[in-house]
């Protein structure tokens, strides 16, 4: 006889899509907790590897935990402070710029549909030129009135929630096994063997999915930096990394991105419209590279979710929590997916139910030996 | 807050490993590696381990009590009687199959599981003691031979 894999049903997948979406309402809530989370559990994943080198090396998880931390923020405290003063001078160039950079990207938005104008009768006669220039300069002049108060006010209240980050990701290095352990403590015998094979499988899922996330970032990150320093855009590091970054957000965070290149690539070069076409034509190549071979190399892996499924709950997600449900909903996802597939495994084999209820029935008759006349 | 999550016996249970067969030879610090990955179930005698066919995902280590090893459904008659100090469930680990038998508690007892992604990860990352632990199992499975060789039952 040999054991055959379960394949969750319409059933399970119709409880893990809800579930999915039920979890993405209830996060969208808690969102000062579950940013915070999020950003620990990617921290933990990167350095988990080290500290379990260390435990198979003999150490305690305790003090494995406690070195690791030790080190990593020893090397980022260096690390910012060796890159203070380059960083310090790429963003105070970007702050003193902003305004130029805008009116950069105005100016080659304005050539652009200028000369499409020129070319085209009917864009000539819709005005498409003064109608769309006209509307960005309303949104642009309220713009300050209408949200940066609001987004100062969020600011504000989001930084003491962002200082969570390295104290969760310090205590998921030192006690995440000990919780890993107390719940498969309450898991009955006959279903312990598959419930450590479920938490296997949402570990690995999870593990695969953000440090997948992080060579993804790495690998856009290097491509963009590159690609912009070869067309002579300025600060190509910084903005690669910056859009590599935004590009977690999907479909949003690429087209944010993509933006900022545009604008930053228009003022650099005012006369030569071609080095914006240029770093659009970059955006456009690094992202085809993503979608097509970074993405199924790195994270696509770790989720085996239906590619079009996959999009559709990206959409879905963005419905029910708007942008942090684009974030949230392929990690959640993949590990709800899980989740739903092992307990659609554990909880529909009649043979696992029974031996279950054998236990129970052995147990009954240990504690009841005395008792019967 | 975090002794919630840390009930366990962790001297007792470095003796308990250090006393079954596969890990006689290592050394008290290596045993302290292995018992942090070895999880702890108590079996009501009777209660089934594992069944014969299904997809094996841990190995079992005997810490007290006894376990029978069974075809399915043929309890009164065990393949084997295993007792305190001994392995079990190995076979369908290293190999990939499924369960060769049925195991069952033969009396109240104490396993210890080491889960397949644990153990091989184990083997992987520490040379010395995946070598001494082959070496145990290499010594386990000769005495199994040895044992059918002179007529007696597997173990």
């Amino acid at each position: 006889m040999s054991p055959q894999r379960y394949r969750a049903g319409p059933l399970v997948w119709a409880g893990v899509l809800l579930t999915t979406c039920l979890l993405l309402a209830v996060f969208q809530k808690v969102l000062w907790l579950v940013l915070p989370f999020l950003f620990a559990l990617v921290a933990y994943y990167l350095v988990l590897p080290l500290k379990q080198r260390l435990v198979l090396r003999g150490l305690s998880h305790d003090s494995a935990a406690v070195i690791v931390s030790i080190g990593i923020f020893t090397l980022l405290g260096l690390a910012m402070l060796l890159s203070a003063p380059w960083l310090s001078a790429q963003l105070s160039a970007l702050q003193s710029g902003g305004g130029r950079y805008l009116e950069g990207g105005l100016r080659f938005l304005a050539d652009t549909l200028a000369g499409l104008e020129a070319r085209f009768a009917f864009a000539a006669r819709a005005q498409i030129g003064q109608a769309v220039m006209a509307g960005i300069g309303d949104f642009i002049e309220n713009f300050a009135a209408r949200h940066l108060a609001d987004a100062a006010l969020a600011a504000a209240a989001w930084f003491p929630s962002l200082l969570l980050i390295p104290f969760l990701a310090f205590f998921m290095l030192r006690d995440g096994w000990r919780f890993k352990r107390f719940l498969s403590r309450a898991v009955p015998n006959a279903f312990f063997e598959r419930t450590l094979h479920l938490l296997d499988r949402v570990d690995r899922t999870a593990r695969s999915y953000f440090q997948g996330l992080i060579k993804l970032t790495v690998l856009d990150a290097v491509c963009l930096a590159l690609g912009l320093w070869l067309i002579g855009v300025s600060s190509p590091l910084l903005l690669g990394v910056a859009t590599a970054i935004l590009a977690w957000i999907p479909y949003v965070g690429s087209i944010a991105g993509c933006l900022l290149v545009v604008l930053v690539a228009a003022t650099d070069h005012p006369g030569s419209p071609s080095v914006a076409y240029a770093a659009i034509a970059l955006f456009i190549g690094v992202r085809l590279l993503d979608d097509f071979i970074f993405m199924p190399a790195t994270v696509g892996k770790s989720l085996e979710v239906h590619p079009l499924l996959t999009v559709l709950m990206i959409f879905a997600g963005g419905a029910v929590a708007g942008v942090p449900g684009l974030v949230l909903v392929l990690p959640l996802l993949g590990i709800v997916a899980v989740i739903g597939e092992t307990l659609g495994a554990v909880l529909s084999d009649p043979r696992l139910r029974a031996r279950h209820r054998f236990a129970k029935a052995l147990l009954q008759r240990q504690v009841t030996r005395d008792l019967q006349g | 807050m975090f002794r919630l999550f840390n009930t366990s016996r962790p001297s007792a249970l470095l003796q308990q490993l250090g006393g079954l067969s596969l890990f006689s030879e290592l050394s008290p610090r290596e045993l302290k590696i292995v018992a942090a990955l070895v999880h702890q179930r108590r079996m009501l005698a009777g209660e089934v381990i594992f069944d014969e066919g299904e997809e094996g995902q841990a190995i079992y280590f005997i810490l007290a009590g006894q376990v029978t090893i069974c075809r399915q459904g043929e309890a009164e008659r065990p393949i084997a009687v295993l007792e305190a100090g001994q392995v079990f469930g190995e076979l369908a680990l290293i190999d990939g199959g499924p369960r060769s038998a049925q195991a069952r508690a033969a009396s109240d007892c104490e396993l210890g599981v080491m889960f397949r992604g644990d153990f091989f990860n184990l083997m992987e990352s520490h040379a010395l003691i995946a070598t001494r632990i082959s070496f145990g199992l290499a010594r386990h499975y000769a005495s199994i031979v040895r044992r059918l060789a002179a007529g007696g039952a597997q173990p």
